[in-house]
């Protein structure tokens, strides 16, 4: 009897324990036999030269679940020829962006992530640390200004896209288009020919996968208008954006460019059971002619059957002035947890400057470099002659009124906004004129709730 | 209590401790003390800091600006979130179709029907492929060209003739819903089953001989006795229609005028990120769950009366006259 009593004592002492363990767990990282306490902006790390000796087990959190186990573990094994004792891991997420977010609020995720969209960018530096100062980095490396705070960068993409329009080459030249439409008319025309002359779906919407209709979205900016100030500090300012204008540009063209293409039925026959995996397969085969997404889908797409030579990449065909323009932005930012020891965050500056500058990440994704100065991708050929622009930052203080408005206007965000245009076109039950004017009134309302400054 | 009463009231805290009351109490709270505060923490915590959320205009992270009701009027004026409670009427219409068949089956197998077993783990079986599942199964199964054209033009439909299943908006939500009830079936019919086991064979006998048929039979013996079963599984059935999730968002990610109230609300929370308002639509649904319940119940015991009850009331009035009588006289 006595003891079972003692027993149980120590059961409840040893739970006890455990659980005060787990309270001290959040702060323990750097108590180890750290050395370095200062964490080096990544500009003043010299490659090859500094911290060979720091010992350290990293881990990285990615969205690459295809490849994380071939190509990414290859990256981690090269680095580890220049840097032999830091060890580097890769977890795959498959529902990468919510389940980040959430692992995100408790510190204990891992050393580095790329950020999930719905981090704002007041909220930085809560999570990260710093990669330097917005006007040193700015110098060396693209698309550092989107994932810029308070005049320091947070996090630094792993490449660029740029925003045009994937094609089938073979498709196009039966039906007898030899030049790349540059209106929204032209290319309605252009999809016209291609339904008449060729066995082919001339445009693709993959509308049921769901983000790829949000990816609509992405050619408001400055493939519609040509100013990389459009995005960040005019359409939050503007008084009802998605009018119409003579040109045809601007947000109404782009998805006036949908609302046609689906209302005179040059889409595929029954969107709701469109399949996004297959898709990458027929356009290498010819049985899609286009699919509307950004430029990172090419050598997916290229990969995806035996005719690689076919998959061409167009700007949007929206014209400003007599100029066309791409915008060209940064995919997921890497960023370093400002949680983890002093020399896991400076094993992870190293490793993020390894990849941007020394690895092969950008070939291998047929991606816009970081690093400023090396060449744009073979796949982006076609894009001679046009401005590859990306957004400038937001004025200081409007940092997240972008996302605020959009989300609370629930237009230009996500999916289903775009979604609604296919749908007022395929049952033909509303206008896009009308539909506009509903986001109009939305983005208008929005505007007040923030109370923006109407200034154009 | 009972045990340590011999002097009452000058007691040493040692022997109060012994006593078998405060043993018993201690006993109680330990056993308890466990499954209370995992109940505590993971479902009454989240639900009150939800009912906080609601009266905020929030994110997941960042500041929160206390709003008051307005999210609770925009739930109601906002014809898209509202407007997805009426395709909940047709997840019900399916719910109330599901367990007609379920009860059809399962009184059939009642009566010894040959293969029984086999008939039953068929029925069965789609309950057990997990509902992400169900979804994409029936993805390819409506897609165009896909199983179902197949079959019909095989059966010598023109395929010109055929409706796009997911497409056509006179029609969409009953495809879906079909998905529903042919999981649901099944599990419901087993529970069906499973009550009607216990009614006693010799009753069926017996009314046999007393010339009622089968039909008879299930009216007057097999309804009353699993009347609660079949109370149970409507009222989990019409809040499950009302919180209807995974056909519609896997198959068509709730476009097309398919979206139900559960993927409104997901849209809202995790696209738009309007917790506050996501919160606010998670209570009105609580709300509505709450009064189909009571109304399911009150219906039940008024409209739905097996005949049995009033026997009762009739016996107890009866008593009660008797009573008064007999202190009348």
């Amino acid at each position: 009897m006595k003891n079972k009593k003692l027993l149980s004592l120590g059961l409840a002492v040893s739970m006890v324990f455990t659980m005060t363990g787990c309270g001290s767990n959040g702060d323990g990282g750097d108590s180890g036999s750290s050395k370095n306490t200062e964490v080096p902006t990544i500009d003043k790390i010299k490659l090859g030269e500094d911290y060979k000796d720091l010992k350290a087990d990293i881990t990285i959190l990615t969205d690459r679940t295809d490849i994380v186990d071939t190509t990414y573990k290859g990256y981690a094994e090269k680095f580890k020829e220049t840097y032999p004792n830091i060890n580097v891991t890769y977890e795959a997420i498959t529902d990468y962006a919510e389940s980040v977010t959430l692992r995100l609020t408790n510190g204990d995720w891992g050393d580095i992530c790329f950020i999930p969209d719905s981090v704002e960018k007041s909220e930085f530096s809560n999570y990260f640390i710093p990669f330097g100062d917005h006007s040193v980095l700015n110098n060396t490396y693209n698309f550092v200004t989107e994932k810029t705070y308070d005049g320091k960068v947070y996090g630094i993409p792993n490449g660029g896209t740029a925003g045009g329009v994937a094609y089938n080459k073979k498709v196009w030249k039966e039906a007898g288009i030899t030049e790349l439409p540059k209106t929204p008319d032209e290319f309605i025309k252009d999809l016209q020919l291609i339904n008449d002359k060729t066995d082919a779906i001339p445009l693709y919407t993959n509308f049921s996968a769901g983000w790829t209709m949000g990816a609509w979205n992405d050619y408001v900016g400055i493939a519609s208008n040509g100013d990389p100030d459009y995005k960040n500090n005019k359409l939050l300012h503007q008084k009802d954006p998605f009018t119409k204008n003579e040109e045809n540009s601007g947000p109404y063209a782009v998805f006036y460019t949908l609302y046609e293409a689906v209302k005179q039925k040059l889409v595929e026959e029954d969107p709701a059971s469109s399949d996004w995996e297959s898709s990458k397969k027929r356009i290498n085969d010819g049985e899609i002619a286009t699919m509307v997404l950004g430029s990172w889908c090419v050598n997916q797409f290229k990969d995806a059957g035996k005719h690689p030579e076919d998959i061409g990449y167009m700007p949007f065909p929206i014209t400003i002035g007599d100029k066309q323009a791409a915008a060209s932005g940064g995919q997921y930012a890497y960023a370093i947890n400002n949680k983890a020891s002093a020399d896991n965050q400076i094993a992870a500056m190293v490793y993020v400057k390894w990849l941007l500058e020394e690895s092969p990440i950008f070939d291998d994704e047929g991606s816009i470099p970081a690093l400023k100065g090396k060449e744009l991708p073979e796949s982006l050929s076609e894009f001679d002659g046009v401005e590859l622009l990306s957004d400038n930052a937001p004025a200081e203080g409007e940092e997240s009124l972008f996302d605020d408005i959009r989300n609370t206007a629930e237009v230009l965000s996500g999916d289903y906004p775009v979604t609604e245009v296919l749908e007022a076109a395929l049952y033909g039950k509303k206008s896009l004129d009308d539909l506009m004017k509903e986001w109009n009134q939305k983005w208008t309302s929005a505007q007040e709730s923030y109370s923006v400054e109407i200034t154009g | 209590m009972a045990g340590s009463g011999n002097n009452a009231g000058q007691q040493t805290f040692a022997q109060k401790f012994a006593s078998r009351k405060v043993q018993r109490y201690l006993v109680i709270v330990t056993f308890m003390f466990v499954p209370l505060l995992l109940l505590l923490v993971f479902t009454y915590v989240p639900f009150a800091k939800m009912v906080q959320f609601s009266f905020y205009d929030m994110k997941y992270i960042g500041a929160r600006h206390f709003v008051g009701l307005k999210n609770y009027v925009d739930v109601f004026k906002r014809s898209d979130i509202f407007g997805s409670l009426f395709v909940s009427v047709y997840y019900m219409g399916g719910a109330v179709l599901q367990l007609a068949l379920a009860l059809f089956f399962a009184t059939m197998m009642v009566f010894k029907v040959k293969g029984e077993s086999i008939f039953k783990a068929t029925m069965f079986f789609p309950y057990l492929v997990c509902g992400i599942a169900v979804g994409f199964i029936f993805k390819f199964f409506y897609a165009r060209g896909y199983v179902l054209d197949t079959i019909l033009t095989m059966f010598g439909m023109d395929p010109d003739n055929i409706p796009l299943w997911l497409q056509d908006q006179k029609i969409n939500n009953f495809s879906l819903v079909a998905t529903s009830v042919w999981r649901y079936t099944g599990q419901n019919m087993v529970l069906f089953l499973g009550a009607m086991m216990s009614v006693d064979t010799d009753l069926y006998e017996a009314a046999s001989l007393d010339g009622a048929n089968k039909w008879h039979q299930f009216r007057y013996i097999i309804m009353p006795s699993i009347k609660s079963i079949i109370v149970l599984n409507l009222v989990l059935s019409i809040s499950g229609s009302l919180s209807a999730f995974e056909p519609p968002y896997v198959i068509t990610n709730g476009n097309m005028g398919t979206g139900t109230y559960f993927v409104i609300m997901n849209r809202l929370a995790h696209e738009n990120q309007r917790v506050g308002l996501a919160c606010a639509m998670a209570i009105v649904l609580l709300v509505i769950i709450i009064i189909c319940t009571v109304a399911q119940k009150l219906f039940f015991k008024y409209a739905f009366n097996d005949g049995t009850e009033d026997e009762s009331k009739a016996a107890v009035k009866r008593k009660k006259l008797e009573a008064k009588k007999k202190g009348g006289a």
